[in-house]
């Protein structure tokens, strides 16, 4: 039931004042990834809807629907348009949001690897599934990876659009998965897309804020911010940092908003983001004018890099002012503000270079000038080779560059094989995924008639049972969801009497 | 500042910067080391057409 509130912002914002030492800036974070479906070198034709169908087929046999949960906590599912997607349970911190948006590769490319086989006997023996962790196709479709963040409903949308969008424009500079576009290289996949600043719809007219009210939590506490502007990313390092820095930006304006104090991004409101966005992503340099908003006074010009500097600055101070409670608000959060500062110094020096070990459109431009250099300038042929190493570098399943550039230490990597095993057969255990991953994977042993979404589980077999799970932040079992898990696991009833 | 003290200055900031300078040429030549490692692995793994390759990826729908 969609439920319109907001009047009470205030007394909400006292109350969080109070409460910043309790559960002050702790949120939840989510990632939905779609992937990109094609094959290739098969004898036969075959439909990349097909395709996706035969990945999801061991899906629909264990759970009689393309639409399902996981015992990690997680919603696999294919979309309209037969995007399989993968939805991470919901993580306390960007590196637990890392590991299981990684378990979602890993899970996703089993299921192609395995379709791939099948699809063997048929289509023939050279037959290639590539499964694209990417933003957009060879005839300008574009689909997205959104991120979650669960915001405090004293924020309100209009606060939201006035100071996030301006960071979510220019921090493509470190989370841009990188392009070669029609004009050229581009940082951002998604730039191109993008118009509204905060909508309601999606396909239609693209928004970069989408503001759906589905807080999936109390919503006279929370809104899901549900952020569609960003790339996929396949750095790890590129990943968490999107995270963290856009954790950190919500965390000051949570606290500028809590306080009643003059907003620091009020310098950075932008004229048309739009506009703005497309014009950040083709600029390396960091350094093209944007146009401001009428409201900022005096200037009527800054860059991507004066206004993410805007940002930083702010959260330097604000973490400095959390000392105590830092590793409450951000584990790690020193590393996120010297990586961000470094990655802002080198764009402005131009040595974008060194950014490639963990910026994905910089390791991927980079590898793009080391092919022309080494060929003496460019070739149709050439440049038809280094579109395809932009695509397939984000194949999940066949493809080489993106191992081979970890395999030569080129890129950096974050977590380990151990820890993202771990994500892709556990749920994190410090919120409400925990409950349902272990709900999901008792139901499933038991092979009775289960269903779940992101708030609720419930039994459908015998006497319809449900639990109702509001709070994303407890990982303690409620007494509602003891009776369920109480009736999955009873012993079924003999079948011989 | 005496004159001394700014020729000194001056030529320390000369010698940091040849030393920067340097160190960037090291880092550059094994970045290019290592970028070559990774074209010449995947140059000859990836499928020979490559803008079939590209093509055929046509996604319908999404968000």
């Amino acid at each position: 039931m969609p439920q319109l509130r907001g009047s009470q912002s205030s007394s909400r914002a006292d109350e969080f004042v109070e409460n910043v030492h309790d559960r002050g800036f702790s949120r939840i974070f989510g990632i939905e990834t779609e992937y990109g479906v094609s094959v290739t070198e098969n004898d036969k034709a075959i439909e990349a809807g097909q395709v996706a169908m035969m990945m999801f087929q061991p899906v629909v046999t264990r759970s009689r629907s393309t639409n399902t949960y996981l015992g990690n906590g997680a919603r696999l599912y294919l979309d309209v348009g037969s995007h399989p997607e993968y939805a991470t349970a919901e993580s306390r911190t960007p590196m637990g949001a890392l590991a299981q948006d990684l378990a979602g590769e890993r899970i996703m490319g089993r299921l192609a690897a395995d379709a791939q086989q099948r699809l063997r006997e048929h289509y023939g023996d050279g037959t290639r599934i590539h499964l694209f962790k990417n933003n957009t196709d060879s005839s300008g479709h574009s689909f997205g990876c959104h991120e979650n963040y669960l915001l405090r409903r004293f924020v309100s949308l209009r606060t939201v659009e006035r100071e996030l969008i301006p960071f979510l424009v220019t921090r493509q500079l470190f989370s841009g998965a990188g392009m070669m576009g029609p004009d050229g290289f581009e940082m951002s996949q998604r730039a191109r897309f993008l118009d509204d600043a905060v909508s309601s719809a999606t396909t239609r007219s693209r928004p970069m804020v989408n503001t759906r009210d589905e807080p999936h939590a109390d919503p006279d506490h929370y809104r899901r911010l549900h952020v569609i502007v960003g790339d996929s990313n396949r750095s790890q390092l590129a990943t968490w940092m999107k995270l963290a820095t856009t954790h950190l930006v919500l965390s000051v304006i949570e606290e500028s908003v809590s306080l009643g104090e003059r907003s620091p991004f009020d310098s950075c409101m932008l004229a048309d983001p739009g506009q703005a966005i497309r014009q950040v992503s083709g600029d390396i340099t960091g350094k093209a004018p944007i146009m401001l908003s009428a409201d900022v006074p005096v200037r009527e010009h800054s860059c991507a890099l004066e206004i993410q500097r805007s940002y930083l600055h702010a959260v330097q101070s604000f973490v400095a002012r959390h000392t105590s409670s830092i590793d409450a608000i951000l584990p790690d959060a020193a590393q996120v503000l010297e990586l961000w500062e470094n990655a802002l110094d080198s764009i402005d020096r131009g040595r974008w270079r060194e950014l490639s070990s963990w910026v994905d459109w910089a390791a991927k431009l980079n590898l793009f000038e080391r092919m022309r250099a080494r060929n003496n300038g460019g070739s149709p042929q050439l440049e038809a080779r280094i579109r395809q190493i932009d695509l397939e570098y984000h194949d999940i399943v066949n493809g080489v560059t993106y191992p081979s550039l970890m395999s030569h230490g080129a890129l950096r990597s974050l977590l380990g094989e151990d820890a993202i095993r771990e994500a892709v057969s556990n749920p994190p255990a410090d919120t409400r995924a925990a409950l349902r991953g272990a709900f999901v994977d008792a139901a499933l042993r038991k092979d009775v008639l289960w269903a779940c979404d992101w708030t609720h589980v419930s039994l459908a077999s015998g006497n319809r049972l449900e639990a109702e799970l509001l709070d994303p932040f407890n990982p303690e079992p409620t007494e509602e969801y003891l009776r369920v898990m109480a009736a999955v696991s009873e012993p079924k009833p003999s079948q011989n009497w | 500042m005496p004159q001394e003290q700014v020729r000194r200055n001056a030529q320390s900031q000369q010698q940091d910067e040849t030393q920067q300078q340097r160190s960037d040429d090291a880092q550059q030549r094994m970045q290019t080391q290592d970028l070559d490692a990774v074209l010449d692995d995947i140059e000859s793994t990836l499928e020979s057409n490559a803008e079939e390759y590209v093509s055929s990826f046509v996604q319908k729908g999404g968000q």
